[in-house]
């Protein structure tokens, strides 16, 4: 949990305020989402923690990959997750964007998702319970307090090794670059 | 209706080849260009459910067998009578080499979707039906996948596996 | 007026579960819509033919993580079938009841869905928390939350734990109680009789022809239910009514699904009652030697949404040659649903597609 939380408000008020309204949202990536509803409603309650879905990704600042990640769904993730304003966090939730879990020989499931859009943490099983998603959110606090939820920077540093991944999975990207490709690494 | 059944196929399609795979399951083989007739005879017979169209890869044969399964929508109306559970397996072989075949939507509106999904996974090509678009894959493959040539694991190894790793400087 | 491409979903605040749809409007009037599945396909049934019987278990349950439980009692229904198991009594009953626990929590994730998309967020958050109370009887019974791997060919894996029973019932006399509740703030409630009421209309003879079945065929008036039809595990033993209704629309769907908890929960206290004592599992051979006699069989049964298939060809060997499900979204999701989207106004697209039970996983497959 949050300690000597008096002194960090008066040093960084803005990366507080951040850190304690994180909008999830709202894409029901894989069969992990089924544990977003019990997460968010009065039995687990996530606005305890600050965490609120989000109605579009231009209002939230963390993904939470719920599961699987099949190719047609890449395409849409990166799309969500360059629409979000900056800090935004990624958080694969399960086992399957680890390293592709139980699909890991499926021919439509990429296996790791880090190859292609940057990862700040994991939560792994099948399915994680609703407090695994309470635990990565403080351990996330703790990172973004230490300034390594640097997901977003990174994926501008590495953009133009980011970007050939998802080209060669996707085929055809139909939007233009994110970050000039030259610029970088 | 039960006992009679094989016997009213047999006597209007002698081509058919009826068996019974196990209670209430009946199977009729027929050759692929019957297949219009005898959906539309056993559609008139009652068996208005198409539950699903099905294709499996026999490919040691070099056939593909598309599977039609069909029943009867019942009222259920105080007891049980045994009625509708009646599935008719209708099955036809083509040749896995020219892979295409007739369109039965004009018989069952339903086999839409599945025969696009056919079109897809196994590559059978459905003449006459209005839109044979891609329905659940994104990329292409050298082979359709559901087909028994294609080996998802050495995909897999090939290509996903293949794709580089971030090299971030430390 | 000049007509518009508008995409919908998948990420989108109308859109419950990936999926997505293409619609051409015209003012907010939808001209022509177009079902876009397969962001969740995994192609589990070319998985399944590279795994062995017996490891395809924890792959079956994946399909659909709404309801779970149907789809192991398909799978292994289809294995009981082709390899001449029998079940014992007394697992027949414990089937019943876990799969009509699994029905009572798909119908109130179902309402969840549809009373947030309503904005009667009140009741969302009780079918929320009443869902829950199911999921620790699983929790307790199985080990897992939503994943469970309790039905296996040839019984269940373990029997009901001391004091399960009453347990059980505990939980339904809650949910039940709160049943009235649930009727004043909700399905007596102007509001959502005004939103859903003469949406998504679709007749006998249509719905027929486009192969529906569950919620959508009983809102039209058809007593079209497997468990009666075709009775497995012990629906033949115990009774139970079929609700319908005669409208069509998104109201009268909605109210069968209340009717058909209030049955599921009659029905499991009837269960209970009557079930037996003894083994909930037959032993069967080295299950990781299982070799399945050659063969293919169709089984059904009735899933939460409506005719759960699967049909399954054995060569012999020890792994299933070709396996497909016939699953009620199927049907429902791709064309049922781009015929009641034309005509219809934009904001009535998520109330026709929770209303008649797309659920996008089972699409896809």
């Amino acid at each position: 949990m949050d300690r000597g939380q008096m002194a960090k408000w008066f040093k960084d008020p803005v990366k507080m305020g951040h850190k304690y309204s994180l909008g999830v949202v709202y894409f029901a990536t894989g069969c992990g989402i089924i544990e977003i509803p019990p997460t968010i409603t009065t039995r687990w309650d996530a606005e305890r923690f600050g965490v609120v879905p989000a109605a579009t990704p231009r209002h939230a600042n963390l993904f939470l990959i719920t599961g699987y990640v099949s190719v047609k769904t890449l395409r849409a993730i990166i799309r969500t997750y360059e629409q979000m304003p900056e800090p935004k966090y990624l958080i694969g939730f399960g086992s399957c964007p680890i390293n592709g879990g139980m699909y890991w020989d499926s021919y439509n499931t990429i296996n790791s998702l880090d190859k292609y859009v940057p990862v700040d943490g994991w939560i792994a099983g099948c399915m994680p319970r609703p407090e695994a998603i309470f635990i990565a959110v403080t351990h996330l606090w703790t990172m973004i307090d230490k300034d390594m939820a640097d997901g977003y920077k990174r994926y501008k540093k590495y953009y133009r090794q980011y970007r050939r991944n998802q080209e060669r999975v996707l085929q055809h990207l139909e939007w233009p670059p994110l970050y000039p490709i030259g610029e970088g690494e | 209706m039960d006992k009679t059944l094989p016997e009213k196929i047999r006597e209007n399609f002698p081509n058919a080849d009826v068996s019974s795979v196990e209670e209430e399951r009946l199977a009729v083989t027929v050759p692929k260009e019957e297949l219009i007739d005898i959906l539309s005879f056993v559609k008139n017979l009652g068996f208005d459910h198409l539950v699903m169209v099905s294709c499996v890869d026999w490919i040691d044969e070099g056939q593909f067998e598309l599977v039609y399964i069909v029943t009867s929508y019942v009222s259920y109306n105080g007891e049980s009578s045994g009625k509708g559970r009646q599935h008719i397996i209708v099955k036809i072989r083509i040749d896995r080499s020219k892979a295409t075949f007739r369109t039965i939507i004009p018989v069952y509106q339903n086999a839409e979707p599945y025969e696009r999904e056919i079109h897809e996974l196994y590559g059978v090509d459905f003449q006459g039906h209005p839109r044979l678009t891609p329905l659940l894959l994104e990329r292409e493959y050298p082979v359709p996948p559901f087909r028994k040539d294609f080996d998802s694991r050495n995909y897999v190894k090939e290509f996903f596996d293949s794709i580089p790793e971030i090299e971030e400087e430390k | 007026m000049r007509e518009l491409e508008l995409y919908f979903g998948p990420q989108h605040l109308g859109m419950v579960g990936n999926f997505s749809i293409t619609l051409s409007v015209e003012g907010d009037r939808i001209v022509k819509a177009t079902a876009n599945p397969g962001f969740l396909h995994r192609g589990f049934e070319k998985l399944m033919e590279m795994r062995t019987w017996i490891q395809d278990f924890p792959l079956v349950c994946r399909i659909n993580v709404i309801e779970p439980d149907s789809m192991e009692m398909v799978y292994a229904m289809a294995v009981e079938r082709l390899a001449g198991i029998e079940v014992p009594e007394r697992a027949n009953y414990i089937r019943s009841v876990v799969l009509e626990l699994a029905r009572i929590q798909s119908h109130l994730f179902g309402l969840w869905g549809y009373s947030n998309l309503l904005g009667l967020d009140t009741v969302a958050q009780w079918a929320m928390y009443h869902r829950d109370l199911v999921l620790d009887l699983y929790e307790e019974l199985c080990g897992g939350r939503v994943y469970h791997i309790y039905i296996w060919p040839g019984g269940v894996r373990r029997d009901f734990p001391e004091g399960f029973k009453d347990r059980i019932v505990k939980t339904l006399h809650t949910i039940g109680n709160s049943v009235p509740d649930y009727d004043s703030a909700f399905f007596n409630n102007r509001l959502f009789y005004d939103r859903a009421a003469g949406i998504g209309v679709v007749d006998k003879e249509e719905a027929k022809e486009l192969g529906a079945v569950g919620q959508v065929l009983r809102a039209v008036g058809e007593k079209f239910d497997i468990r009666k039809v075709e009775p497995y595990a012990a629906y033949d033993k115990v009774d139970f009514d079929i609700p319908t209704r005669e409208d069509g629309d998104a109201y009268s769907r909605i109210w069968v699904v209340r009717d058909e908890m209030i049955q599921s929960v009659h029905m499991i206290f009837k269960l209970l009652d009557q079930m037996p004592e003894g083994e909930v599992y037959n032993r069967v051979p080295n299950p990781f030697k299982w070799k399945v006699p050659k063969g293919e069989t169709y089984v059904r049964v009735e899933s939460s949404r409506g005719e759960l298939g699967l049909y399954m060809v054995s060569d012999g060997g020890d792994k299933p040659y070709r396996v497909h499900f016939r699953t009620p979204s199927y049907t429902h999701g791709l064309i049922l649903l781009e015929r009641l989207l034309e005509g219809a106004s934009i904001s009535d697209v998520g109330n026709i597609m929770l209303s008649s039970y797309v659920v996008a996983p089972e699409i896809d497959r």
